[in-house]
């Protein structure tokens, strides 16, 4: 542990500090364009100068030097200052004047250094620098005029997303950032490059002069497109989200977000449910809520009521829909969709137990029937981080794109019964092991025998679970919580012919055995299942109600609401406690407030954020066999929820980067 | 029926009093392009000055009086406005009174009236329908 002083105050910094950590631990803030805490260190922008002692009499980039014992840092010299400004000067010297039609403009690091440590005028009157325009896809707008050259980018694509889809060509100032071959960006995290350029050189597409920052609301939330629960900001405008920021959350999506979560915002404005639907002679008409719950009560369910939730439902709605249904005398709930059946006695057996933030210590991995890169995407960049520090990893299923080594053991789920020696030989060596089992496993019937592979690969140790599920809907979690799951899956419910089935926002159910039942959709967007639905109640999206939210490794967190639901959409809550009013039974709950509390009188869990605990594996005999092709759940990364089928952006997105359609645009 | 229309209303033109008094005190000084005409007293007022009237051809709005008449109505000048002002340019437009309330009034290009489209302003959303 080094000793420094920074500008006359003693510090002890960690070791393997760099100058410039050593000087934030002193509370000083180093401008900077290109070091960045989640990269590696390039420093070629050369702006977070400090004067150090012992070394040459020239001030040092601190990015980029070592902190050792004994060292002098001054960053309040006049070397320094000069040294800031002579930097900044030359980093203008090519930068165009264009803030006031820029739309970095407000959050630009480049504009704020310049205010802050820059010299306040020019000295130069040649010519600039203009660089011709890039195109790197539908979603990153390029103007490359404005780039400083630092990298950032490039590593990021490079480092975190494991593609090498971004470079550099030439040399000195001619350097061009650019795609290869000026091919879209691909990957799923490609706009993450966004937030982390300095400057206005790669701006957002969808967001081209929408707004300016500072005339946004920010709403903490939490993303729905995926199992992962991404920490996210909503900047809204009015009754509009316009962007998607990602929040820095180390434990579950460090400094990243997918392009889903980050683009599919603009499908809130599309497709909405804002008007309630009732089916009169075989056609959906506008009617009123009045008639919508006299002709609910009308057809007397009593105690034949079932409900089933969709996969971006907070856990509120699914408690409220759950108090109704049992208030009804019923206990048909289930929010598996699609069909699938596993066991949800056990919690831990359904759980992400290693955590995301430990995952990247494993040292072996055998995945099972998941696509991560379209399944959880940010997990995807915790297994590369945990193969750079030395793991191995293996997957069962169909061979998909890979961002690091990894050995494919062939799609069936048999494999798993006569893992090859390869596979055992690792895990027997491995500390740290671990098994992550996907939804295209859990579907083609894996459940049995991965849980068997725990005593036989010796997953669980001291201080270490390494038994874990990726589910790809973000209400999972939570409705397994919740218990709104049936043994027999959807199948149960199915069978039990209930005379009315409230779907809350599910739009992938197969409604073909649900033909007699009176099919309520309660959701906010028209898709399949608004078309399948006799009545339609308009509610509202996640951007549009406070709510809970459990992510695939148990973590309860919380969302706020941004903005108001359009038209005569309600927060889904409110629809049930009316409804409950309607069939004349008590669900125990007047409010937003009182739900909650009964919710949290459940499932305490539900009450604290952070990781839920859901106890130990349970005990597995011999590994049951099972048979079966694995087929993975997302055909089409941009278009898996209502909310981003109808967003223009994931819709371009999967036409040009999934389907190579050409709708290129010519470059500004 | 104009007759009829004369005695019992007052707001198109001189109501019948005020015709009388113009008979018999008036003098008609000018008309303008729309038809008003404009008059002042024969006789001067204590103080010396003389009175100036406006007796509207069609509905008594104020705002159908032209820019050089209101002039003329406020005291400018001696004579008819054309003896004191500067011949019109031929970029000038003709004199429209105040459109608000009549069905040439300014409409912005999201009124209903006008179809009801315009640019896409925040908040704007497209609402599903089942026929689609």
């Amino acid at each position: 542990m080094p000793n420094v002083t920074v500008d006359g105050t003693e510090i002890e910094v960690p070791e393997g500090a760099t100058v410039l950590q050593a000087c934030e631990l002193a509370g000083k803030e180093i401008p900077r364009f290109c070091y960045h805490e989640r990269l590696s260190i390039a420093g070629n922008c050369r702006m977070c100068l400090v004067e150090v002692k012992p070394g040459p009499p020239k001030p040092q980039a601190s990015c980029a030097l070592p902190a050792t014992e004994g060292q002098e840092i001054r960053t309040d010299s006049e070397m320094v200052k000069k040294a800031r400004e002579g930097v900044m000067e030359f980093l203008l010297i090519n930068h165009p004047l264009d803030c006031p039609i820029c739309d970095q403009g407000g959050e630009c690091d480049l504009q704020d250094q310049a205010m802050a440590y820059g010299r306040g005028y020019t000295r130069y009157d040649e010519n600039k620098r203009a660089v011709t325009e890039k195109y790197m896809g539908p979603l990153i707008k390029t103007i490359m005029t404005r780039c400083i050259h630092c990298t950032r980018c490039v590593r990021f694509s490079e480092e975190v997303a494991g593609v090498d889809e971004i470079g550099a060509l030439y040399r000195g100032e001619n350097m061009q950032i650019t795609t290869y071959l000026e091919q879209a960006a691909e990957h799923e995290l490609s706009a993450n490059v966004i937030d982390l350029c300095p400057v206005g050189a790669l701006t957002s597409r969808p967001y081209a002069y929408e707004a300016r920052p500072w005339e946004l609301k920010k709403t903490l939330s939490i993303d729905v497109s995926d199992a992962m629960g991404s920490n996210i900001t909503l900047c809204s405008r009015g009754r509009e989200v316009l962007r998607v920021l990602p929040r820095i959350n180390d434990e579950v999506n460090e400094e990243w977000i997918t392009d889903k979560a980050r683009y599919q915002v603009d499908g809130l404005q599309r497709r909405r449910l804002d008007k309630v639907f009732l089916r009169k002679r075989g056609k959906l008409v506008e009617g009123s809520w009045d008639e919508a719950f006299k002709a609910i009560a009308k057809a007397k369910p009593g105690k034949s009521i079932a409900a089933i939730a969709g996969d971006m439902v907070d856990c509120e709605t699914m408690f409220a829909a759950k108090a109704l249904v049992k208030a009804s005398g019923s206990d048909l709930v289930e929010s598996r969709q699609t069909g699938m059946d596993y066991p949800t006695g056990n919690l831990a057996a359904v759980n992400f137990n290693t955590s995301f933030a430990e995952i990247e210590n494993a040292d072996a991995v055998l995945i099972v029937g998941s696509n991560l890169r379209t399944e959880a995407a940010l997990l995807n960049v915790r297994i590369r981080k945990a193969v750079k520090r030395g793991a191995k990893v293996f997957v069962v299923g169909p061979e998909w794109e890979t961002t690091y080594p990894a050995e494919f053991l062939g799609d069936d789920v048999s494999v798993l019964g006569k893992l090859p020696k390869a596979v055992t030989d690792a895990f027997k060596d491995a500390e740290r092991p671990a098994l992550i089992l996907g939804a295209g496993g859990l579907a083609a019937g894996a459940y049995d025998s991965a849980l068997g592979l725990v005593e036989t690969l010796g997953l669980v140790k001291d201080g270490w679970n390494g038994f874990n599920v990726v589910h790809t809907a973000a209400a999972r979690m939570g409705a397994l919580m919740l218990g709104f799951a049936q043994d027999g899956g959807i199948a149960d419910i199915a069978k039990a012919k209930p005379k009315l089935v409230l779907a809350l926002g599910a739009d992938e159910v197969d409604w073909e055995p649900f033909a007699d039942s009176l099919k309520v959709y309660i959701g906010h967007h028209g898709d399949k299942g608004a078309h399948a639905a006799d009545i339609i109640l308009p509610a509202a999206s996640y951007a549009e109600k406070p709510g809970s939210y459990v992510n695939t490794e148990g973590r309860v967190q919380f969302a706020d609401k941004a903005v108001f639901a359009p038209g005569d959409a309600r927060e889904d809550w409110t629809i049930l406690r009316a409804l409950a009013d309607a069939l004349k039974v008590k669900v125990g709950f007047d409010n937003f407030a009182q739900l909650r509390a009964a919710m949290t009188e459940e499932v305490p869990a539900l009450a604290v954020e952070g990781l839920a605990d859901y106890g130990s594996l349970p005990k597995t005999g011999k590994a049951a066999k099972a048979e079966g092709k694995i087929a993975y759940p997302i055909a089409d990364f941009y278009l898996t929820n209502p909310i981003a089928r109808a967003s223009t952006t994931m819709q371009r997105c999967s036409a040009e980067l999934i389907h190579g359609e050409d709708v290129r645009e010519a470059a500004e | 029926m104009n007759f009829l229309s004369k005695i019992f209303t007052w707001w198109n033109g001189a109501t019948i009093g005020t015709m009388l008094a113009a008979w018999r005190g008036f003098e008609h000084v000018g008309t303008d392009a729309q038809g008003n005409k404009y008059y002042r007293s024969k006789k001067k007022t204590g103080d010396g000055r003389e009175r100036r009237w406006v007796i509207y051809e069609g509905s008594n709005d104020a705002s159908r009086v032209p820019s050089e008449w209101h002039g003329w109505l406020h005291g400018l000048g001696e004579d008819v406005p054309e003896s004191f002002l500067p011949p019109a340019r031929i970029w000038e437009t003709d004199y429209t009174p105040n459109a608000t309330g009549t069905d040439t009034r300014y409409l912005p290009q999201g009124a209903l009236e006008k179809g009801g489209h315009r640019a896409r302003a925040t908040g704007d959303y497209e609402a599903w329908s089942p026929d689609a």
